[in-house]
């Protein structure tokens, strides 16, 4: 005889097949996520294909950060080094040539320097060789001696930075997977447990003993992940290859890279998926286990109408948990800390809905008691069912409820955010006139300023500059020049000034300004590092509110000169006064100068705000589907455990479309149920992150993606409620 | 005469084998706080060693309660259950698994197989359960001794008729060679035919099986030695060598004061 103990999942796998889908489906996920992050994503060496050394001042921002000693950040432009240095490198022996190279992008523009050095081996000497050669006889730190596929990140700056953007991207989403994985398997497996409480009564009834039932649980759970993980491994890699193709277009990666392919996947994905699956199946299989058998066996017909006094407690626990948890969060100074907060908040959140479910459950059917007069005799038959058999009930409502909460807070938060940001671009920019265009130098800007009538004109150029806060971290903000800046741009100024940027000086957000962040105030001394890795020691001369679209760190443009990888001047020039007529003449001018009224810019600004969302729709589809996933699951496995109730409604006397109405009226509860609770879960998270990220209470959510959520979840709850109702009627003769 | 004269009436100079069935002063209440159902109300009971025992009543009266509780699938409420001489309330979870799947066997009118498992996997069960060599000679032998063999043997139980199912559970519950079976409403859902089959196979367990069906079938006491009649929980009479026609008269008795009221005085037996 085979083992009894993995018997059902071989010849009954029905309930079953709930688990391994969602276990196929964090398999997936898991496996795309660890294929994007350990991806092979080595740039293309270029026009360095050539040279078998490539010499560069550091590409890598070395710093003692406080107690945490050393940290490196790559640079975004080269420092360059003396032209002078070929001439230096053509004498190490095994060197054929050595040509300074300029003209990459983010290179260098100081006269006499080079953005780096290409050297040519002799025959017979390898790359390896020569390197060594150069470093011994450079003998000094602060440069990069680069051979094979390290040229690529030479050759490109931004290769190293998409490639950190990327992986991180690919390793901040394994711990969500995991969590919500964790939280769709316990309640898919929580489920399947329970509808087979027959089965584990039967056994504890003929002898076997709690620890033989968990076991068995325990086993048949441990399979279902393997079975999951297995069936998620092939997607999983191609979706990873998939998602390092579109994160390579969106230059999150550099150009050319490609997903990490390798038998450790198998152990990621098979691994990661029987673990969560077993961690998941802990408190279902224990409580299978602990129900005395003659309770079991009357469970199975009548359902307890109360739920567990244990599992409300828990619940209320973990609804005190959250409201700790929320208001630990909008308390929390820093707004990092509040956005790492908030998916440990929103998980607590869904923990307190999954155990009160049938509290809720059962509070909702009261509350739609008038629909047993109102809806007839199918609605009657419905909120019968939900009033009898609350915790079955609470099992559809949980996923529809979690699927809210998950993509209505994910969502929801980024609609929010990039709607404050669209709104500050939208409103930063007061002066009346944009000047854009090539060419856009600081001696245009005086001529722009010596215009009649022009009261002022400021150049702003974005920059990136990167900052410890408390670790290494790459900042984006504008360096500016002329002014005064108050009357072009409404920044919120809350302590200082910004009428003149003076070198020496800086401007920080308010976010960023904050402690745990930069912890700076007006009078503040504090360094930064120029795209080049030059140190900026300046003192804090203003804190501005409106930094979503700002960014967060605003320099003098002289400062910035000559060090971030681009030529000196502005993106754009922003005049406030003078006559249209006499600014357009100007602009007509120059050739590529384009002059637009402030409301034409800010349009444009908005729309730019608004696109670069690629990473949060990742995170999004990936959160999404697995909610999608549960929720069908979960539904189509309550749904068909109803089998014998259509049976006897069509041997009561029930018509087809009483049958169907009957359930329709059950997935109406469950939407409408979980639709209120999900949106009240998410909610609390949602407005953490958005209060976090925008400095605003007010969510944004737009009527469009608010109804489609709602529409969607609706579309496949009736699906996955009256498919399975329809093939069951197929299978009845008297509804047939 | 009542279940506590029966007890009374041993010889005081013998003593007698313990019985492997024992209740004493039993009660069991379902729900919580002011809402409770009391199921038994201080049960007393001691079934002999081989013994064939009916327990009667009109629904609700607590015939099932009393089964659970007698075999250990139900805690009392209060009062003290002995079964193979083993005071239940004092046995941990664990040894009340293993004295269930050693020494008790069970019979129900449904629940009786795992679906998934097929003939010879469930009558092994027991044996698998307590990490027993379920040998293949030995199954066929349970099997043959309830009628079953050959082909039917691979099958599963949704492939079976109801007849044929209630042999494998008897089958099952015979394997382990038990000291006590307990059915409860074994031939409810079976025609007169199979329902005396059944009956004789569960008759013929060996000797010195202690045999305790609930049932509302009168036909059922021409196998008893003694049919126990529960009236509101608590035990109405105990009727040794039972007949059939006296029985039905009893039951329908027992309806008549149901209807009446949980108060109702005893009638007499006609």
């Amino acid at each position: 005889m085979r083992g009894w103990r993995l018997a059902g999942i071989r010849r009954r796998p029905g309930p079953l097949v709930g688990t391994v889908a969602a276990s196929a489906v964090a398999a997936t996920l898991t496996v795309a996520a660890a294929s994007i992050a350990g991806g092979h994503t080595t740039a293309p060496a270029g026009r360095l294909a050539d040279a078998s050394v490539v010499v560069a001042a550091s590409t890598s921002l070395h710093v003692n950060v406080g107690s945490d000693g050393a940290q490196s950040i790559p640079l975004p432009a080269y420092r360059g080094v003396p032209a002078g240095l070929a001439g230096q490198l053509a004498h190490v022996p095994g060197v054929a040539s050595a040509t300074g190279e300029s003209g990459f992008p983010n290179g260098v523009v100081r006269p006499g320097d080079v953005d780096l050095v290409a050297v040519k081996a002799r025959p017979g000497v390898t790359p390896a060789q020569l390197a060594t050669r150069i470093r011994a006889t450079l003998a000094a730190t602060g440069y990069t001696v680069a051979t094979g596929a390290a040229r690529g990140d030479v050759a490109d700056l931004n290769a190293p930075i998409e490639r950190s953007n990327g992986q991180s991207l690919g390793g901040a989403l394994i711990p969500p997977i995991v969590l919500v994985s964790m939280f769709v398997l316990a309640s898919t497996t929580a489920l399947a447990v329970n509808l087979r409480r027959r089965r584990f009564a039967l056994l504890r009834t003929i002898g076997a003993s709690r620890g033989q039932v968990r076991r068995a649980i325990l086993a048949e759970l441990s399979l279902c992940g393997l079975a999951g993980g297995l069936a998620g491994l092939l997607p999983g890699a191609a979706l990873g290859a998939l998602g390092t193709h579109a994160l390579a277009a969106h230059q999150m990666l550099p150009a050319g890279s490609s997903a990490w392919l390798s038998p450790w996947l198998l152990l990621i994905g098979v691994g990661s998926s029987v673990l969560v699956a077993g961690l998941s199946g802990q408190v279902a299989a224990r409580r299978g286990s602990r129900t005395p058998p003659a309770q079991a066996l009357r469970e199975t017909t009548a359902e307890r109408r109360w739920p567990n006094p244990v599992r409300v407690l828990l619940g209320l626990a973990a609804a005190g948990g959250s409201g700790a948890l929320t208001v630990f969060t909008l308390t929390a100074k820093s707004p990092a800390g509040q956005l790492a907060l908030a998916l440990p908040l929103l998980l607590a959140c869904m923990v307190a809905v999954a155990l009160l479910g049938p509290l809720l459950v059962a509070l909702a059917a009261g509350l739609a008691r008038p629909l047993r007069v109102m809806g007839g005799p199918s609605a009657r038959l419905a909120l019968a069912a939900i009033t009898a058999q609350p915790r079955r009930t609470a099992s559809a409502v949980i996923p529809v409820a979690m699927a809210i909460a998950l993509v209505g807070c994910v969502n929801f938060a980024n609609t929010s955010i990039a709607h404050a940001t669209t709104r500050e671009a939208a409103s930063t920019v007061t002066a009346g006139h944009v000047l854009s265009g090539p060419g856009l130098t600081p001696a245009a800007l005086g001529q722009v300023s010596a215009q009649p009538g022009v009261r002022a004109a400021a150049g702003v150029t974005p920059v990136s500059m990167i900052a410890a806060d408390p670790d290494l971290e790459p900042l984006y903000g504008e360096a500016v020049a002329g002014g005064p800046l108050s009357q072009v741009m409404n920044l919120g100024v809350t302590s200082g000034s910004l009428a003149h940027l003076q070198p020496g000086q800086i401007a920080v957000s308010a976010l960023e300004a904050g402690s745990g962040q930069l912890h700076v105030h007006t009078g503040s001394r504090v360094t930064v590092w120029l795209p080049d890795g030059t140190p900026y020691r300046a003192t804090v001369s203003a804190i501005y509110a409106h930094s979503l679209a700002a960014g967060d760190l605003l320099i003098p443009a002289a400062v910035a000169a000559g060090h971030t990888g681009t030529s000196p001047g502005f993106g754009q020039v922003l005049i406030s006064g003078g006559r249209p007529a006499t600014l357009t003449t100007l602009a007509a001018g120059h050739p590529g100068w384009h002059l637009t009224a402030r409301n034409v810019a800010n349009a444009q600004a908005a729309a730019g705000a608004a696109q670069n969302s690629f990473g949060n729709d990742l995170i999004f589809g990936v959160i999404g589907s697995l909610a999608a996933v549960s929720l069908v699951n979960t539904l189509v496995v309550v749904t068909r455990e109803r089998r014998r109730a259509v049976r006897l409604l069509g041997r009561a006397g029930a018509t087809r479309g009483q049958v169907v109405a009957v359930f329709g009226w059950h997935a109406a509860f469950v939407i409408v149920t979980g639709l209120l609770t999900g949106a009240a879960a998410g909610a609390v998270a949602m407005l953490a992150v958005t209060r976090a990220a925008t400095g605003s209470w007010v969510p944004y959510i737009p009527l469009d993606q608010g109804a489609g959520l709602v529409l969607a979840v609706a579309t496949l709850t009736v699906a996955a409620v009256m498919i399975p109702v329809r093939l069951m009627l197929r299978r009845e003769p008297a509804l047939s | 005469m009542t279940a506590e004269t029966l007890i009374e009436a041993a010889p005081a100079n013998e003593v007698p084998p313990r019985a492997p069935v024992e209740l004493d002063q039993v009660t069991k209440r379902y729900g919580r706080r002011r809402s409770t159902v009391p199921a038994l109300d201080r049960v007393s009971l001691s079934l002999a060693a081989g013994s064939f025992t009916a327990v009667l009543g009109v629904s609700g009266s607590g015939k099932s309660t009393l089964l659970q509780c007698a075999a250990g699938l139900e805690r009392p409420t209060a009062g003290t259950v002995r079964l193979c001489g083993a005071e239940l309330n004092k046995l941990p979870s664990r040894r009340q698994a293993a004295l269930r799947r050693r020494r008790v066997g069970f019979v129900f009118q449904d629940l009786n197989l795992l679906p998934e498992l097929t003939v010879a996997e469930n009558i092994a069960l027991p044996l698998r359960l307590d990490r027993r060599p379920a040998r293949r000679p030995d199954i066929e032998q349970a099997a043959a001794r309830v009628g079953l063999g050959g082909a039917q043997l691979r099958r599963r139980p949704g492939e079976l008729s109801g007849g044929q199912q209630q042999r494998v559970a008897i089958a099952r519950a015979l394997v382990t060679r038990p000291d006590v079976i307990f059915a409860d409403e074994p031939t409810g859902a079976l025609d007169p035919h199979t329902a005396t089959t059944m009956l004789q196979l569960l008759r013929a367990a060996p000797d010195g099986t202690t045999v305790v069906i609930v049932t509302h079938d009168p036909q059922v006491t021409r196998f008893c030695d003694q049919a126990v009649f529960l009236h509101a929980g608590r035990v109405d009479r105990v009727l040794p060598a039972p007949e059939p026609g006296l029985v039905a008269r009893l039951l329908f008795d027992l309806g008549e004061r149901a209807a009446a009221g949980p108060s109702a005085a005893p009638g007499s037996p006609a």
